[in-house]
């Protein structure tokens, strides 16, 4: 799943505290990346993947929910209509 | 004009993880040149390297796991020599305190890894729904030639000038001699001044190769294949690593107290105008002579000079000649040595790490040797403290010599610190 990937990273990467994800309006801006924080971020999605999410900084605005369900649309897009198959537990192979 | 005192001095180097093993395994001749790893060899099976003692990356706090080797190295360098000055939080005169770095090749590392990524992903056909373009958002940051200078800057809090200088093998040389510059003029109380290089990557010693520079292995003992001033050189060896230095003005240093380890006396540079590559005299004998006279030192005051002594025919042979037009008759009595030999040549660190290792052989008294050198060039005949260390000697002064490709040549002095 796309969540645990980027849940990983955020924790293990990111220093984010992982209670932060019990909260289920949780928005991004609480994650308190920078710019750059975000970018770093997306391209563990897009190194997986193999292709450049557009527009990122529009996800500063979002909640998390709503940032992954976009991600994971734009990776059904880029696979054409295949769902998302990564397994979270080889995110940091 | 402001006394400028040398107070930290940090190394992370193929000799060694730190200044006082470094300069141990200088003094014991222990050469870290070997054959290229696999992957280099495997293309280039003739490449020598002389690769840091340690991973850089094994002694740093995780988030600078995705930085440029360079720019680790730098870290690891000014850390030791920040502590040795005693300065580990940012300092309260931060705007007054600067960081200079040289480097000649900023995010090889870096760089070489972005051509690995493409091309690998290009003709894995595993990998086909992949698109090669996607690289890591930070690459430009981590490969801009001042990541080491900003980073510094930012772990330490340090908010004065911060410079990076890109002059080949002269870099760290003329960014020590321009920190020196800056204090001495009041422009700066202090700096923190760097010498970084971290380019042993498979592209960068292809082209290496191409230019013939490089040292033939030795066929018995591939750690002693870089051998300046002998008559059987066969040219020099890559290094990596860094080395670092604390520099502030006598009037800071009073009120902070430091250990003073030298005095910087003087700087030099010059440009020759002429070749690309080819060193000449006339522009050797100018960085040397300014930096004695900056000093107010006259040629037989110093006592040790660390030659750039690359092991080229070309750079060896001019080098002593323009040590015995500077030092005259007083050059017989200078003990010059080339520690190259041992870790290979630093390019962009080289000035500072052998500037370092000269200001170590000045305090402790025993003077690095010239490894490798059993068969001396004749036209080669200085005092080149051939193969093993000479212990017990009352240096006064030292000189570090750095002649870059593009004719650059740098000359720094340091004497002792009479308080």
């Amino acid at each position: 799943m796309l969540e645990g990937l980027i849940k990983n990273y955020l924790i293990s990467n990111a220093g984010v505290d992982p209670a932060k994800f019990d909260n289920p309006e949780l928005q991004v801006s609480d994650l308190e990346l920078d710019s750059l924080g975000l970018i770093e971020m997306l391209f563990e999605v897009e190194d997986q993947f193999g292709f450049q999410i557009v527009e990122p900084m529009r996800y500063l605005t979002l909640s998390f929910e709503e940032m992954v369900a976009d991600i994971e649309a734009a990776v059904r897009d880029h696979d054409a209509g295949q769902s998302p198959t990564h397994d979270a537990t080889k995110a940091n192979d | 004009m402001n006394k400028v005192l040398i107070t930290g001095l940090g190394v992370i180097c193929p000799l060694g993880a730190d200044k006082h093993s470094s300069f141990a395994s200088a003094l014991a001749a222990r050469s870290s040149i070997g054959p290229a790893p696999a992957d280099i060899a495997s293309r280039l099976p003739h490449v020598l390297v002389a690769p840091a003692a340690v991973d850089p990356e094994a002694l740093l706090d995780k988030k600078y796991s995705g930085l440029d080797r360079a720019t680790q190295f730098a870290l690891v360098a000014a850390h030791e020599a920040m502590t040795d000055a005693g300065i580990t939080t940012p300092p309260t005169d931060a705007t007054r305190f600067g960081v200079f770095v040289g480097i000649g090749f900023g995010g090889a590392q870096t760089v070489d890894g972005l051509y690995t990524r493409f091309f690998s992903l290009l003709h894995d056909p595993t990998q086909a729904h992949k698109n090669p373009a996607v690289m890591h958002p930070l690459s430009v940051p981590r490969m801009m030639a001042n990541a080491a200078a900003a980073t510094v800057s930012m772990r330490y809090g340090l908010q004065g000038q911060s410079s990076t200088y890109s002059i080949a093998c002269a870099s760290s040389a003329v960014a020590i001699g321009d920190a020196f510059r800056a204090i001495r003029h009041g422009y700066l109380d202090a700096a923190v001044v760097i010498g970084t290089e971290a380019m042993l990557t498979a592209g960068s010693l292809m082209a290496w190769n191409a230019l013939r520079v490089m040292a033939k292995p030795d066929p018995a003992d591939p750690a002693r294949s870089c051998r300046p001033f002998a008559l059987d050189r066969t040219g020099f060896v890559l290094g990596e690593g860094a080395a670092a230095l604390v520099m502030e003005s006598q009037a800071r240093a009073a009120i902070r107290r430091p250990a003073v380890l030298a005095e910087m006396g003087g700087y030099g540079c010059s440009s020759d105008a002429e070749h690309l590559t080819a060193p000449s005299v006339v522009g050797q004998v100018s960085a040397m002579r300014q930096a004695l006279a900056e000093a107010h030192l006259v040629p037989q005051q110093v006592q040790y000079l660390n030659a750039h002594g690359t092991a080229t025919e070309a750079g060896d042979v001019i080098e002593t000649q323009s040590i015995r037009t500077v030092f005259g008759r007083s050059a017989d009595r200078l003990a010059v040595s080339s520690t190259k030999a041992l870790h290979g040549h630093l390019i962009g660190a080289g000035g500072a790490l052998e500037f370092v290792l000269s200001i170590m052989a000045m305090n402790s008294g025993s003077l690095p040797p010239t490894a490798h050198l059993e068969k001396p060039d004749p036209r080669c005949d200085l005092d080149f403290v051939p193969l093993q260390a000479r212990h017990g000697c009352h240096v006064e002064a030292v000189m570090s010599n750095s002649f870059a490709f593009g004719g650059s040549n740098a000359s720094l002095l340091a004497r002792r610190h009479v308080p």
